[in-house]
């Protein structure tokens, strides 16, 4: 499309840069960028899509640097940023149009072969004369070869490059039942009475190339969506971001310049342009990209924010965490696409042993044609023929990785990302399942577990915990303590329903408010009296200040006195998380035994183990011990997958059968676990076993599939019962059921308390 | 190309570039209006002459068979023919978004084809006819009709090569089709070996011509009659009802099934005649095949107007585009029904062939033309509507009315002929005289001839209601948008 | 049946023409963006006309503009 450069050296240096465009409305747009980016000094030409808001740019690599574009988009009033997924489009376009090809090819031909064949078949005896038998087969040749060519030719190559290396692959005995077909039809056709007969094939050689391919492009077309839908997803961060700067104004910056500790303004209905932590007023946030799940996530002042989630409530305030490379969002997107791309192990081991199986193959073929030379020559090689072509060792090669990839992508809907493909075939055998405690099984922050007011309480008016919550809230909000802000939390999402207000009621009035650093927060109200909210010691100290009391206080409970008299006691605790109790016990079920590894002390350990419900627990444990306790539990010949967030787990994550990782694990952990839970929802990891066992139930149907295909039709071949269409037919309907088989691994198991969650992520086609 | 140049490009290049090319949509526009009228006229005098043979008053120019090619060339290629290119040239030029390749020659398909159809008019009156159906023109006549075909093929290709859209909008395929298999059909089947002017004799003889003419007989209604016309449904229905295509995907399946199926539909014309037998099945069997693709196009087109339908009960138009598909779609199911074998030994030779071909031609091919016309030529002449709108629907229910009218009489006619006489007698004796079926048929073709003239009362109305807008509008010169964006 | 003699080289070179215009169409890119494409004839102004009937302003100058 574009001429070369007459100058070898420009030519050489001229690079090729395509860009994501964000700020277009309209088509007319495209006019005006282009512009800006052609007066960019060694730009040599810039095409600019309105209908897709991409931009290629071909320029002299050694006049221009990627940034120069930027800017100069930039400058022209929109955003720009590389176009990192253009790559994984282009590789799947072509492979998709060449299928697309090859299939047309086949089934056009193979229409019209049946369509010259059809005369043949429909004749009476004698009406069909001998040269027009012979001008339809010629005919017939002629439009097989084609098909041949552009059908089957890379099935050719790939059976002569596996035998120049010594292997041999399912595409043999298919090429070779081919070849030996259409040269055998061409002897028939033109030679009626000599060893081939007088019957020619032609129409059932098409038409089986041409079902082999129409289930090849079905399966590409599904690994294709999948990766489309995610992608289309994922690009669904907005390329520039709102940064608050330092004079209180506000910037329009691409994503690539945001930092940590930057905070940006989030409009609603946009997404989340980093990973953060809200500011200011609570909103919702649409996090189905990552967690599978449409409902509103309510997100309170500091709780965590994802790139990429929408948000759906107010206009938004965030900090900055993390950028780029480092969201999950980021982290998302590559294990995905090393996921979609992987041949696994599994399908190596496959072939390995579908190679003593196809050499059997091609020696009853052998076999075959010889026997039958000596009771029927005419039918001796089309005996070769059908058994070479009814063979189907496609549930190995094709339908292994299949199956797995089509329960990957049912995985990825709800959340759950597979990394390792044989993993799953790992994690249907495990029986023991390890926990984490702090980040995995509970949230990363404590809550509000508790309110109980006291005797004394009744008389200040506090007797309703509601109102004690209230009011110890109005106190602790001029704290900046992390226990103290549990308690606002909590008074808001409990004020709100009842009062429909965002506010705390004040229902005392605080003066000389001043807080004390490792103790707590103290005011005197309007009668004088002084309150302390704080440390237990500390709030029933009756001295002034409170210098120098004990310190030896349940790290769990916060207390609010007055003038020394507890009033209220707030107990504080680990709070699992929402599916933690459901998710061990649907583990249960599935007959797996569970245990809990904490670093954290044995009494909060062994709560969360009675609260989720798992009998065996480890408090206090290092990261040595948590390693000894998998080594332990292996060496008595249990399969263990550990659930962790890799913050003090990494060693025992990699000692471990299955390495399951949370969403919000630290980034060393996601990138070296099996399957990372991205909804953060324990029970996945239950969901995920179901699913596994479910998957390799459905490989195993396959394999068992093919084994009886094959030990009945192979038989019928060699006897003569099995004339090349019918081989042909057989053939193909058989791999179309073993892909479609394999699809059903995509659709989840349904067990109660995990239900799948129905309507996740959205299926678009990419139209780009 | 980048569009900072393709801006620029524009910006200096003379203003005739940046115009469409619409002078000669404009002549074969009007051109069909008044072929269609006479065509149709012809249709019904020698409608009138089979019910009352009196009307051949004994002048051989007026006997009806003579007057009878000259109907199906006049309505098919007259009519059709200029209703095809008016819109091949309209379509390609506004979804190419580029100007007319070599307008010159574009005028020179309108004088040539005009000069056809003269011929055809001098000609077949005057007993000048090769004998071939729907090909009864003359050795220099398909000359003729070759050098403007192979014309047109150059203005249009041209006009996609020069696209500056890179997309080939699915309109032009099915055009592009049409005239490549035209062209094909027309110098195969028409290669005879002259021997005077005006005589010669088909290359091919009996039941190999036959073959051969059936070919080309099936193919012509594939390609003349249906590819050609889709290829006007599929862009201006969704431009009048101002919605995309219900599913474009689908369009582009619909092309290329219609295209493989359609070659070997042929024999079906030929059952029981000296064909061999299994040349006569595959025909069978494929004019089957044939069902899947035609009625997928419809589908697609009607359900265009999915969410929109009230916008059939106000606009006359959209009437003449949907309805036209419901013909289309009974017309691809009857087709295939007469086609197998069984069928065909009642319904050949009688006048249910002709209501076939009826309920095809003033159904399909008839509401298309007439609504593409009415969405095209006010747009040629600076309006947005025809003068009269009102008339646009009284045209669409005289014409209903006539073609519901044409086609009950015919297929009447047409199952009553094939029972009498095929009725014998338990001695093996035919029961009735073919003279008795004639006689029979009688009230048939009174009341079809009176479908004709309603029909042909349709086409008069339009004819005013064109005039009208022509003499009030302008024929001004349209600019081509600037494509703004490099490529799609 | 000598017509076939005619006829079915025909259409065999006719299915092998096509075949090699399928992929010039599939390799260009012509069967990509599809719903695009559909509703690009109706985004186009093909005839950039008045709302009502009647003749339009003089087009002489409109037609420079691009």
């Amino acid at each position: 499309m574009h001429p070369p450069d007459p100058d070898p050296a420009v030519a050489a240096s001229t690079a090729e840069l395509p860009l994501l465009i964000s700020g277009m409305d309209c088509a007319a747009c495209a006019g005006p960028i282009a512009d800006a980016l052609q007066a960019v000094p060694g730009v040599l030409t810039a095409e600019v899509s309105g209908g897709t808001s991409r931009a290629t740019v071909r320029y002299d690599a050694r006049r221009v640097i990627p940034s120069q574009l930027f800017d100069a988009v930039q400058a022209a009033g929109y955003g720009a940023c590389a176009d990192t997924l253009a790559q994984a489009k282009v590789q799947r376009r072509d492979e998709s149009r060449k299928a697309m090809w090859r299939l047309f090819v086949a089934s056009f031909c193979a229409m019209q072969v049946m369509m010259l064949a059809t005369p043949a078949y429909v004749a009476p005896a004698g009406d069909l004369t001998p040269e027009f038998k012979r001008l339809l087969d010629m005919a017939s040749a002629l439009l097989t070869l084609p098909v041949l060519v552009f059908g089957a030719l890379p099935w050719f190559a790939a059976a002569t490059r596996a035998l120049r290396r010594g292997r041999v692959v399912m595409e043999l005995p298919v090429s070779l039942g081919i070849v030996v077909a259409f040269v055998a039809s061409c002897v028939a056709a033109f030679e009626p009475d000599s060893w081939a007969g007088s019957d020619v094939y032609f129409d059932s050689l098409c038409m089986f190339i041409g079902v082999l391919l129409a289930a090849r492009w079905w399966e590409m077309r599904a690994r294709h969506r999948a990766s489309e839908a995610l992608e289309a997803t994922l690009s669904a961060t907005p390329d520039t971001a709102e940064r608050e700067r330092s004079d209180g104004g506000v910037e329009t910056v691409a994503l690539a310049q945001l930092r940590p500790g930057d905070v940006v303004r989030v409009p609603l209905g946009q997404a989340f342009p980093a990973d953060g932590a809200l500011l200011g007023t609570p909103t919702q946030a649409d996090e189905a990209l990552l967690t599978g799940e449409s409902t509103p996530v309510p997100k309170a002042a500091g709780d965590a924010v994802i790139a990429g989630s929408v948000n759906l409530g107010v206009p938004a305030r965030v900090r900055v965490h993390r950028v780029g490379a480092d969201t999950r969002l980021a982290a998302l997107q590559a294990l995905v696409r090393g996921a979609m791309s992987q041949r696994p192990a599994a399908a190596a081991l496959a072939d390995a042993w579908a190679a003593p199986f196809l050499v059997a193959v091609l020696t009853l073929a052998v076999l075959g044609a010889w026997a039958w030379s000596f009771i029927d020559p005419s039918r001796a090689v089309w005996v070769a023929v059908a058994v070479l072509i009814v063979t189907c060792p496609c549930a190995l090669s094709l339908a292994v990785p299949a199956t797995l990839l089509a329960a990957t992508r049912g995985l990825a809907r709800q959340g759950v990302l597979v990394r390792r493909l044989e993993a799953l075939a790992i994690l249907a055998r495990v029986d023991q399942v390890v926990f984490d405690k702090t980040g995995t099984l509970s949230r990363d922050a404590l809550g509000l577990a508790g309110v109980r007011p006291s005797a004394a309480a009744a008389e200040l008016g506090l007797a309703d915990p509601h109102e004690a919550l209230a009011a110890a809230a109005a106190l602790a909000v001029w704290s900046g303590h992390p226990r103290s802000r549990i308690l606002v939390d909590a008074a808001r999402s409990d004020a709100q329903p009842r009062s429909g207000a965002q506010s705390l009621a004040a229902p005392l009035e605080w003066q000389g408010i001043e807080e004390v650093i490792g103790r707590g927060v103290q005011a005197h109200d309007a009668h004088g009296r002084r309150w302390r909210l704080g440390a237990h010691a500390w709030a029933l100290d009756d001295a002034a200040t409170g210098a120098g009391a004990p310190e030896v206080q349940p790290a769990n409970q916060l207390v609010m006195s007055c003038n020394g008299r507890v009033v209220v006691q707030f107990e504080i605790e680990e709070t699992p998380r929402r599916d933690a109790v459901a998710g061990v016990a649907a583990l249960h079920d599935l007959g797996l035994a569970t245990m809990l590894l904490s670093g954290d002390q044995p009494a909060a350990t062994h709560a969360l183990a009675q609260r989720v419900g798992i009998r065996h627990w480890q408090a206090g444990a290092s990261a040595q011990d948590k390693l000894d306790a998998v080594a332990a539990l292996q060496a008595q010949g249990r399969r263990v997958a550990m659930v962790g967030d890799g913050f003090n787990d990494a060693p025992v994550l990699a000692r471990a059968d299955v390495s399951i990782a949370m969403g919000q694990a630290a980034l060393a952990a996601r990138e070296q676990a099996d399957l990372v839970l991205l909804s953060d929802r324990p029970a996945d990891a239950a969901l995920a076993v179901a699913t596994a066992r479910r998957t390799l139930g459905l490989v195993r149907q396959n394999m068992l599939w093919a084994a009886t295909y094959n030990a009945a039709c192979i038989p019928l071949a060699l006897v003569g019962w099995l004339p090349p269409w019918a081989a042909g037919i057989g053939m193909a309907l058989s791999s179309v059921l073993v892909v479609a088989n394999a699809q059903r691994a995509a659709s989840l198991p349904r067990r109660a308390g995990i239900l799948p969650l129905n309507g996740a992520l959205e299926w678009k086609a990419s139209t780009c | 190309m980048s569009s900072a140049s393709l801006a620029n490009a524009s910006r200096s290049a003379p203003v005739a570039e940046s115009q469409y090319s619409d002078t000669a949509i404009r002549l074969f526009a009007l051109a069909a209006v008044l072929w269609g009228v006479v065509g149709m006229l012809v249709g019904v005098i020698i409608a009138a002459q089979l019910t009352w043979p009196e009307l051949n008053f004994g002048i051989s120019f007026l006997s009806y068979g003579r007057l009878r090619p000259l109907h199906t060339n006049a309505v098919i290629f007259a009519f059709g023919g200029c209703v095809l290119f008016a819109t091949a040239y309209h379509v390609v030029q506004r979804t190419c978004q580029t100007r007319l390749f070599m307008p010159g020659l574009a005028m020179f398909t309108f004088i040539g084809w005009q000069l056809v159809i003269l011929a055809a008019a001098i000609t077949l009156p005057l007993g000048y006819t090769s004998g071939k159906e729907y090909a009864e023109l003359e050795w220099p006549i398909d000359i003729a009709i070759a050098v403007v075909w192979v014309s047109f093929a150059v203005v249009f290709f041209g006009t996609i090569g020069t696209r500056k859209v890179r997309h080939i909008y699915v309109a032009n395929w099915f055009f592009g089709a049409f005239i490549l298999a035209v062209a094909l059909l027309h110098i195969v089947n028409s290669a005879a070996i002259p021997v005077s002017l005006l005589k010669s004799y088909s290359a091919y003889a009996g039941v190999q011509d036959a073959m051969i003419q059936w070919w080309y007989g099936h193919n012509a209604v594939g390609f003349f009659l249906t590819a050609g016309f889709l290829g006007m449904m599929y862009y201006y229905i969704p431009k009048q009802a101002e919605r995309p295509v219900y599913s474009y995907r689908l369009s582009i399946v619909h092309f290329w099934a219609l295209i493989f199926t359609y070659m070997w539909a042929g024999p079906h014309h030929l059952h029981y005649t000296a064909l061999p037998d299994w040349a006569q099945s595959i025909g069978m069997l494929f004019s089957l095949i044939l069902l899947a693709p035609s009625w997928g196009g419809m589908i697609n087109g009607i359900m265009t107007l999915s969410g929109a339908w009230h916008k059939l009960r106000e606009d006359p138009i959209l009437k003449f585009l949907i309805v036209s598909l419901s013909f289309y779609g009974m017309s691809t199911f009857e087709g295939p029904m007469m086609s197998i074998k069984t069928v065909n030994a009642l319904s050949h030779y009688t006048d249910w062939t002709v209501g076939h071909v009826h309920s095809g031609a003033l159904g399909w091919v008839g509401l298309i033309s007439m609504g593409c016309l009415y969405h095209l030529i006010p747009r040629m002449f600076d309006r947005t509507q025809m003068y009269s709108v009102k008339a646009i629907e009284l045209h669409f229910w005289i014409a209903t009315i006539g073609i519901v009218l044409y086609i009950a009489a015919m297929w009447i006619a047409g199952v009553m002929q094939g029972l009498m006489w095929r009725a014998v007698n338990p001695d093996g004796t035919l029961v009735y005289t073919f003279v008795e079926s004639v006689k029979a048929t009688f009230p048939y073709y009174v009341i079809r001839l009176l479908g004709g003239v309603l029909y042909l009362s349709g086409m008069l109305i339009m004819a005013w209601n064109v005039v009208m807008t022509v003499r009030n509008g302008r024929a001004a010169p349209q600019p081509i948008p600037v494509v703004a964006m490099a490529h799609a | 049946m000598e017509s076939l003699y005619l006829l079915i080289p025909l259409s065999a070179g006719l299915i092998l023409f096509i075949v090699a215009v399928f992929g010039w169409a599939v390799f260009g890119g012509q069967f990509e963006s599809l719903e695009a494409e559909a509703e690009r004839i109706l985004t186009e102004p093909s005839d950039s006309l008045d709302a009502d009937q009647g003749r339009r302003a003089l087009r002489s100058e409109q037609s420079t503009s691009p």
